[in-house]
């Protein structure tokens, strides 16, 4: 299964594409929500996992807009955020997992479908 | 020179109005000893004997050297003798403070003014003491609460900062995590991973390393210590202040260092120059979060011979009502925190012989608070005599 990983930290990025990659999947990594959005958009059969808190667009806007295609994708958020400030940035959206930082192999491994 | 020992007049039982002189002196909170030419005690009054020990039977007619500590009493006939052959006056009609010897052996601190009166008996020299220990116990309880409170508004600052600093903290340890179940999948799994396992393992210890940064430098902000003051270079302390407040902080934001590089140092507590940054960075990135693109400023440089750090935000500005209590403690518009940070950076700020001023910005301007702060005296050799 293709994975798109929006996370604008260096460290998190590089080891989240490795133990997905180790997972079996295809990872493209963006480090923030304009470059998701200058590339081919993902399908319906892909996972993209988002960061809430990004440089420039922020990644509920990007959850926002994911959830709003045509062919939804399944839409994982992750974040080192409180409860309330996750809940106050994702009012009336509910995309199909929150993994809160920091991040285990198991969690990430039930947000995303089984393949 | 005559010899008063022998003085008839001493012996005489006191005239009625030296009974009288006498009862008033020992109503004086002050202690009061009158001393000869040879620094014999004539007069010792009660206060004296509570502040001594020492009764004013055992005392009158010894030598006054019997209430100062060796040091003094080892020159105190010098002084005397030379004071009466020179003239010149090196404690009467000045006062000074001076340490007492109590019959305990306590050694404490004493306010002395000494005044001088010719007698048909000859000169005599009336000293007037004050016990300073109750002053330098209240002085140092003061300065006591006052560091309390700097380091209480600091552990408020990072407080306030918890929930960003959580977050921060977040990133290496999710790193660490990934990095290190990779390695271990990989192994239960029987791959060959050898090719790899170093590469990653060095990235999982940055990312510790990363992790452990963070929590030095908090360290650093919070532990309680007595203010130490050092000489020092500025700009590093500035740069490390902005890494620290940045950690904390949930904006991006656009921050532009303009450093002198080559400022002469400055004699400060490092801690509290800081916390005075940190204050004054924070504050600019709230003011300046609410426009399109916020930015802050932060330059140093020398003004009239003094180190100035300047903070800029390009925010609104201060508006004109706020700024009478901008520096007051407890005035704060903010919801948050305590109010405490421009009252206690400028009080910091003063204690280091400088000052926090701010230029209220407005009509599309940005504030601008400037920490001014003396250049650090020239090392001089310790003085002789």
């Amino acid at each position: 299964m293709r994975v798109h990983v929006v996370e604008d930290d260096a460290g998190v990025s590089d080891s989240l594409s490795l133990i997905l990659a180790n997972l079996g999947h295809d990872v493209i990594s963006y480090p923030d929500a304009e470059s998701l959005f200058r590339s081919p958009p993902p399908d319906g059969s892909d996972t993209v996992i988002v960061d809430l808190t990004l440089p420039g667009i922020p990644g509920a806007q990007v959850v926002r807009w994911l959830l709003k295609m045509a062919a939804v994708p399944r839409v994982v958020v992750i974040t080192g955020q409180s409860q309330s400030a996750i809940d106050h940035q994702l009012r009336g959206l509910t995309p199909a997992g929150v993994v809160r930082k920091p991040l285990t192999v198991e969690a990430l491994a039930r947000a995303l479908p089984a393949s | 020179m005559r010899d008063f020992s022998s003085s008839p007049d001493l012996q005489e039982p006191p005239t009625v109005s030296e009974a009288q002189l006498l009862s008033v002196l020992d109503t004086a909170a002050d202690g009061i000893i009158v001393i000869d030419e040879r620094a014999r005690i004539l007069i010792f009054n009660k206060a004296c004997e509570q502040m001594f020990g020492i009764a004013s039977v055992e005392a009158v007619g010894q030598n006054v050297k019997i209430v100062m500590p060796v040091e003094y009493a080892h020159d105190h006939d010098k002084y005397v003798g030379s004071y009466i052959r020179t003239g010149v006056k090196k404690i009467i009609g000045i006062g000074r403070e001076v340490r007492g010897l109590h019959a305990d052996g306590t050694v404490f601190p004493l306010e002395l003014s000494v005044g001088e009166a010719a007698t048909p008996d000859g000169r005599q020299f009336i000293g007037i003491l004050r016990d300073l220990r109750p002053r330098k116990e209240s002085e140092q309880r003061l300065a006591d609460l006052q560091s309390e409170l700097v380091h209480l508004a600091r552990v408020s600052a990072i407080d306030e900062m918890g929930a960003a600093i959580a977050h921060e903290l977040n990133q290496p340890l999710t790193a660490l995590m990934l990095y290190l179940q990779a390695i271990r999948r990989a192994h239960s799994r029987g791959m060959d991973i050898n090719a790899m396992v170093g590469d990653i393992l060095d990235k999982a210890a940055a990312e510790a390393e990363r992790a452990g940064h963070i929590i030095q430098r908090m360290r650093q902000f919070v532990e309680k210590r007595e203010p130490v003051r050092s000489v020092r270079d500025i700009d590093p302390m500035v740069d490390e202040a902005i890494e620290l407040t940045l950690l904390g902080q949930r904006h991006r934001i656009r921050v532009e260092r303009e450093f002198a590089g080559d400022l002469p140092p400055v004699a400060v507590d490092p801690v509290q120059i800081q916390q005075i940054v940190v204050n004054l960075v924070r504050n600019a990135i709230e003011a300046a979060a609410p426009t399109g693109d916020p930015a802050i400023r932060v330059r140093t440089r020398l003004r009239d011979g003094n180190v100035v750090i300047e903070v800029h935000d390009n925010g609104p500005g201060i508006a004109a009502p706020a700024l009478p209590k901008l520096f007051e403690a407890f005035a704060s518009s903010k919801r948050r925190g305590m109010g405490l940070g421009l009252a206690i950076s400028r009080t910091i700020a003063q204690n280091h012989g400088g000052d926090l001023l701010v230029d209220p910005g407005g009509n599309g301007k940005g504030a601008c608070f400037s920490l001014v702060l003396p250049v650090a005296p020239p090392p001089v050799p310790s003085e002789v005599g």
